[in-house]
């Protein structure tokens, strides 16, 4: 059992959601560039961070959060009310960069044996900012190799902070699926850093 | 989530991905210019309505205009003759223009747009526009003019051949689908909309 304050923390929603009220979202669907302007100031940080973690090519976060955010501009017309913005926001990015990685060819810097992320794994002897550095690429090169629909539905939910509810209604995969992808994300990750902790 | 899913090794690496990258204001000012540029500008799926050759548009202008008049009278001679108001909140869309088609028909410039009729009864609404893949879902690019009789409104709207997605604006904050159209979700935004099929005869 692990304390109870690391259990508190790590169920907590992450980044309490940027206030967009829906006076904004109105104007934005009218047109109004201040109002848009002011929802991708709100969302543009936290859209970057899901496109630099989904695409095989993190190098393209940009363009795809750029091309997310010109689609929901086009299409702001038909967003309706009842639906949460920023689900739908999420779920035209998630589009975008689905598509982005069906038509990047995989590199082979990417498709990296278990042995060589052994070996790069940080070890608990080093200094701490390098030991912060090191794992923080660890981690990244564990994530690029979880399957796209693993990975997805695992930021979705531990990253992002949506409900499996909100998933489900996002990506129409049935909520059991979407526990047991996360779940196999969640144990290959495991798999994959636990030499760095010993 | 489980209990397995508190594993410290598993914390510390989702504690690690929730780091936000900083605040770029140069990158939200490029996403800014970029939308707006794409929202004024024809879609990509929407060129329908860009510019023609010279030689069409000659032909296009010529059988346009006589199109639009036989389409005005004919509208006009309907709502003035109707006896039995149609019910409210009831929309449809109807080729506007047979005889334009048919002048079309069988000529090089088969990729010309064909005039399409939108209809949408609604007798509460103080403004109602259409929107939809061909105007670039400009919610302000196609007002649609109030019938006489007060209970509709219509607008004639050049259309590629093809499948299209649209729907209305109602008093520019509500968008209501055509009651009488099919419906089909877009697959990239996860909306529904409205599907017109506008073809040749």
């Amino acid at each position: 059992m692990y304390p109870r304050h690391l259990t508190t923390r790590f169920l907590q929603r992450p980044d309490p959601a940027v206030s967009i009220d829906s006076t904004t979202i109105s104007r934005a669907k009218l047109g109004d560039i201040d109002a848009f302007t002011a929802i991708v100031e709100a969302y543009h940080q936290r859209c970057l961070r899901f496109a630099r973690s989904m695409l095989r090519n993190p190098d393209d976060a940009e363009d795809m959060v750029q091309e997310a955010f010109v689609r929901l501009y086009r299409a702001l017309p038909r967003y309706e009310e009842r639906y949460r913005f920023e689900s739908w926001l999420f779920q035209i990015l998630g589009n975008c960069c689905r598509t982005a990685n069906t038509t990047f060819r995989r590199v082979e810097a990417r498709t990296v044996d278990d042995e060589s992320v052994v070996e790069r794994m940080p070890s608990s002897d080093m200094p701490g900012r390098q030991f912060d550095e090191e794992w923080s690429v660890a981690v990244r090169s564990a994530l690029a190799e979880v399957p796209d629909y693993n990975r997805e539905i695992f930021l979705l939910h531990y990253i992002e902070g949506f409900s499996y509810d909100e998933i489900e209604r996002m990506t129409g995969v049935r909520q059991s699926a979407l526990k047991m992808r996360v779940k196999r994300a969640s144990d290959f990750l495991r798999r994959r850093l636990a030499p760095a902790r010993k | 989530m489980t209990n397995s899913d508190n594993d410290p090794v598993l914390r510390r690496a989702i504690d690690d991905l929730r780091r936000l990258p900083p605040l770029d204001s140069e990158a939200v000012r490029r996403v800014v210019s970029a939308a707006a540029v794409a929202r004024v500008s024809p879609a990509e799926d929407d060129d329908m309505i860009v510019a023609r050759p010279r030689r069409s548009l000659t032909v296009w202008t010529v059988a346009g205009i006589a199109a639009a008049a036989a389409i005005v009278g004919f509208t006009l001679h309907g709502v003035w003759t109707s006896h039995s108001p149609a019910p409210v909140n009831v929309a449809s869309s109807a080729p506007a223009a047979t005889k334009l088609q048919t002048v079309d028909r069988g000529r090089e410039n088969d990729a010309l747009p064909v005039p399409q009729q939108f209809v949408f009864e609604n007798a509460r609404a103080h403004r109602v526009s259409i929107v939809g893949d061909f105007n670039g879902w400009g919610a302000s690019k196609t007002p649609m003019v109030h019938t006489p009789d007060g209970t509709s409104w219509s607008v004639i709207v050049p259309v590629m051949p093809g499948r299209h997605i649209y729907g209305f604006m109602v008093d520019d904050s509500v968008f209501t689908l055509d009651p009488r159209a099919p419906k089909s979700r877009d697959v990239d935004l996860g909306t529904e909309g409205s599907v017109v099929i506008v073809g040749r005869p």
